[in-house]
């Protein structure tokens, strides 16, 4: 379990990039981080395995306080994908990269060669294994960081904007691997500006703006209140913009598939023909 | 090292410093650097600092130019102690009251040094210096390269510190471990960096050629530098100034304490 207690924090140069932050989340859920760019999302990530420490307040990983821990120690119960994958990346193979941290966290050679070929099949990354990581194209590098993560099996797995520079096919791989890492009983949290990848995946909403939460429901509730993702200078998406602007057909903005919305649509065009 | 790389960046003002001619800062800079050569006594190098403390507060940049030379005191302890042992390694040198105090003169001389890149760099645009090359007949070409590298420092310094939040964030200690291992720990961080700063080096490469650089050998500029009264004033004071510093020095009697 994830606990924020108040916390804020204030970056060396004054900026004040979390404000009041209070936040429980449970094991095994899925959490989106949402808001402008400078709301304190990443800020936030990064107290999650300790690279920052909150100015005052606290934040709790399974009752332990991060300000008493490393960041090695919370680590291993914490993975962060970073926006950036080639950050990550130094090794001449894939799978030395991935065996990098499971080495670091002392894990005995025969489990460190179980888990890297593990992790390669579950990213599909296999036929790569002897490649440079900076070989790899864009999704590929992606996956790579994943791998490298889920590799040690942390409790709590962030992604910092998982689909920056990711096409349409390798979004939805994305979700499909968020979901199985879920199965798992992994915590999923994500940090994303990209409305239509969270409506997709549909899970629990934080919104922030300027350090704070303002709001903080699931997904069918906060991607429907359009003024409040206006706040947060969020587009909502597409297809809540579709229903919020169908009222003279009696919709109200609704976050569902497509195919439902045309049945919806279709049902209710039908029943004003009847009418008439 | 990202504290000295921050006292290096540019931080806008309004204050007589900011508004001087580049050139003449390049040159106030050079000469204070040049007088802290001259001398080894630890008095005229306390007053070098002093001036480059007093030209950051005129310059309102104090405490940023504080923190570079604070940032920068792993450098000069290392300065000292490769001094220290280069010393005791000399032939009929030995642990001596002597030695180390010789080895202390050149770690300050480097705080001299740095305090004085410092101020120019704090108060003086990237472009402001390349003009100055520029009219100080360097070939641009050199000159763009020379501040693009100024340029990119604070990014670096950004990518530098997200690396080490990967790797850290990947189990990686780096403060654990001997002086060798520790060294050995810095492979993780420092190429993911060089592989970033090619990337960047190309990437910028192809930006420039795509706007035509090099079309022309003479180039225009937007901004002419024009040196103004004060200009000429604070330039013929500074030479004076070290005038006077190599007369002691050289031709003078006084003894410096």
């Amino acid at each position: 379990m994830i606990i924020f207690e108040n916390v804020e924090y204030v970056y060396p140069n004054g900026f004040k990039a979390l404000n009041r932050i209070n936040l429980e989340v449970n094991s095994g859920e899925v959490v989106a981080l949402m808001g402008e760019n400078g709301a304190g999302k990443t800020t936030l990530l990064k107290h999650l395995n300790g690279l920052l420490k909150p100015t005052s307040g606290r934040v709790l990983i399974d009752g332990v306080d991060t300000r008493h821990s490393t960041v090695a120690s919370l680590s291993r119960k914490v993975g962060i994908v970073f926006q950036n994958a080639e950050d990550m990346f130094f090794s001449p193979t894939i799978q030395e990269e991935i065996a990098f941290a499971l080495n670091n966290f002392h894990f005995p050679g025969d489990v460190i060669r179980k888990r890297v070929d593990w992790a390669l099949k579950f990213m599909e990354l296999e036929e790569y294994r002897e490649k440079s990581p900076f070989l790899l194209s864009g999704g590929e590098k992606k996956r790579l960081a994943l791998a490298i993560i889920l590799a040690w099996s942390p409790d709590i797995v962030a992604l910092d904007e998982p689909t920056v520079g990711q096409d349409i096919l390798q979004k939805e791989k994305m979700i499909q691997i968020i979901r199985q890492a879920n199965q798992q009983g992994k915590t999923i949290i994500i940090s994303s500006h990209d409305v239509e990848f969270i409506a997709e995946l549909k899970p629990r909403i934080i919104l922030m703006s300027k350090g704070r939460i303002v709001r903080d429901g699931p997904s069918e509730e906060v991607l429907t209140d359009i003024s409040i993702l206006q706040e947060c200078r969020l587009l909502p998406p597409q297809i809540v913009s579709l229903t919020s602007k169908l009222d003279f057909l009696g919709l109200k903005p609704k976050l569902a598939r497509p195919e439902e919305v045309a049945n919806e649509i279709a049902r209710r065009v039908r029943h004003l023909v009847n009418y008439s | 090292m990202s504290t000295i790389l921050r006292g290096l960046q540019f931080y806008p003002g309004k204050t007589i410093i900011h508004k001087l001619d580049p050139r003449v800062k390049l040159v106030i800079s050079l000469l204070l650097m040049a007088t802290a050569a001259l001398y080894l006594e630890v008095t005229i190098i306390t007053i070098v600092i002093v001036v480059e403390a007093l030209l950051s507060i005129v310059a309102k940049v104090f405490s940023r130019w504080a923190r570079t030379v604070y940032g920068a005191a792993p450098l000069i302890i290392l300065v000292f102690i490769a001094n220290f042992l280069f010393k005791l390694s000399m032939p009929g040198q030995s642990l001596s009251f002597q030695s180390i105090y010789e080895s202390l003169q050149l770690a300050y001389r480097l705080v001299a040094f740095l305090a004085s890149f410092s101020i120019f760099f704090l108060t003086t645009t990237p472009e402001e210096l390349g003009m100055a090359l520029t009219k100080m007949k360097v070939p641009y070409m050199y000159t763009f390269a020379f501040i693009s590298a100024i340029r990119f420092t604070p990014i670096l310094a950004e990518e530098l510190q997200s690396i080490v939040d990967a790797q850290r964030s990947r189990g990686l200690e780096l403060e654990k471990g001997n002086i060798i291992t520790r060294l050995r720990r810095y492979i993780p961080i420092l190429v993911p960096l060089m592989v970033n700063v090619l990337r960047r080096s190309y990437e910028l490469a192809e930006a420039i050629e795509v706007k035509c650089f090099g079309a022309k050998k003479n180039r225009t500029y937007l901004r002419e530098l024009k040196m103004t009264t004060k200009d000429w004033i604070t330039l013929s004071a500074s030479i004076t100034l070290f005038t006077v510093a190599i007369y002691i020095r050289y031709f003078s009697r006084i003894s410096i304490p």
